[in-house]
């Protein structure tokens, strides 16, 4: 359903950014077809939520080393 | 991942086990503008996106001017996600050189090119010189009609300064005038020239910061100290900073893919309201400031004068700030940088707008 939602503001928001255009450009630089384009905000939304999941392990990840090197653990071990 | 075997084989033949003890050792000074030390990192990450997208699209581009810009429409048109590569290559360069900027000024108000960092100064500000001439040399590459008519600007610009003017004109044209010569002309700085250009400055540039360490501001300097190891620490955050920063490019590529405008055609009248791209910007104003007479002499070759002795004297600043040579504070050159951002900002704006 969320996704669902995503898709639809995605293409709410393409759509007035289209609006805002004062001439159609000469040449269509985005696919035109529906759902090439449902397929492309589909995968962005997929997208930044890859990134979102890297940085939460990326932010674990470093709260474990500042608490092993708060420890001095990582002295010992060298 | 962890392949013990692959490491027996480098470390049977090349000392690795020097280069990790010197990244474990690296230290990072740790303070309140600490922060302005991600911003080369992040450039040198965009760097990378734009080398990976621009080898991409050079598979099909056609540097001739019959066909470069069908070449263009073709690989937006017809290639798979070719439109998001060459707006991810279109995005990546905004960014890039903006990052760039925003870089320069850190160095410049944190005064992280004294003594005896001056070198780093030196080949950072034409690294920055050097982005902005790729900028130049790509936008003509679209062969569009805007993009010739801004480039007939750009150029004809630079042949307004005196002695040298006419010669540096003749020479990005590779003629009288912008033509199919100028493409190739700025083809080949574009693929070969200033790429190789770049990767050595750059590794002057990094090899300078591996010597001298990163500079740690004067205001900090009585601080107690904190440093944090450079691996893994810093590493880390460079890596969610550079994630961050690839989600935004490839957002603006998908919503925002920039527009082909007609084939360029030497013969017709240039477009309306023709604009450079926004990091040239500040030098169009400028030379909108200038009436065309000033006292007989020619108002567009004194302000070319000006613009190009205001960018000198921000480039040989290390050398004219004795007091931050000796490490002493010089509130004088920071109020100097401070206009430096102002102007630059302020014309950016009032062009963009206007």
């Amino acid at each position: 359903m969320k996704f669902l939602i995503s898709l639809i503001f995605l293409n709410i928001l393409h759509t007035s950014l289209l609006w805002g255009a004062e001439a159609k450009p000469a040449v269509e630089v985005f696919p035109a077809t529906p759902i090439y384009q449902y397929a492309i905000y589909g995968n962005l939304v997929i997208f930044w939520i890859g990134i979102l999941g890297l940085l939460v392990i990326i932010r674990m990840k470093l709260r474990e080393i500042e608490r092993v090197q708060r420890m001095g653990l990582d002295k010992e071990k060298s | 991942m962890n392949c013990p075997r692959l490491k027996d084989w480098f470390g049977e033949r090349y000392d690795t086990g020097a280069l990790r003890k010197y990244m474990r050792g690296k230290l990072l000074p740790s303070h309140r503008y600490s922060l302005w030390y991600y911003t080369g990192g992040i450039a040198l990450f965009l760097l990378i996106l734009q080398f990976v997208t621009g080898m991409l699209l050079s598979l099909y581009y056609v540097p001739h001017a019959e066909f470069a810009h069908k070449s263009i429409i073709e690989i937006v048109t017809k290639l798979n996600a070719g439109w998001f590569f060459r707006s991810l290559h279109h995005w990546g360069a905004q960014l890039a050189i903006g990052i760039l900027f925003v870089h320069l000024f850190a160095a410049l108000l944190l005064k992280s090119y004294r003594k005896p960092r001056e070198l780093l100064w030196y080949s950072g500000f034409i690294l920055l010189g050097i982005a902005v001439f790729f900028g130049l040399s790509g936008y003509l590459l679209l062969w569009d009609e805007r993009a010739f008519a801004a480039v007939r600007v750009a150029t004809g610009g630079a042949g307004a300064l005196p002695l040298i003017g006419n010669f540096i004109k003749a020479f990005l044209r590779g003629g009288i005038d912008v033509t199919g010569e100028t493409l190739t002309r700025f083809y080949a700085f574009h693929v070969s020239i200033l790429p190789l250009l770049t990767i050595l400055l750059l590794a002057l540039h990094v090899l300078i910061v591996q010597i001298h360490g990163m500079s740690v501001p004067l205001s900090r300097k009585d601080d107690l100290r904190r440093e944090e190891p450079f691996f893994p620490n810093v590493v880390y955050r460079d890596l969610a900073i550079w994630l961050v920063l690839l989600g935004i490019a490839v957002t603006l590529a998908t919503l925002l893919p920039p527009e082909i405008g007609q084939k360029a055609d030497p013969l017709a009248a240039p477009p309306e309201n023709i604009k450079p791209e926004w990091y040239f910007l500040f030098l169009f104003q400028t030379l909108k400031l200038f009436p065309g007479d000033i006292l007989g002499l020619n108002g567009e070759t004194i302000a070319v004068i000006l613009i190009s002795g205001g960018i000198f004297i921000l480039f040989i600043l290390p050398a004219l700030d004795g007091k931050s040579r000796s490490g002493e504070r010089s509130p004088l050159f920071t109020v100097l940088g401070i206009g430096y951002l102002v102007y630059f900002v302020i014309m950016t704006v009032v062009g963009y707008f206007s």
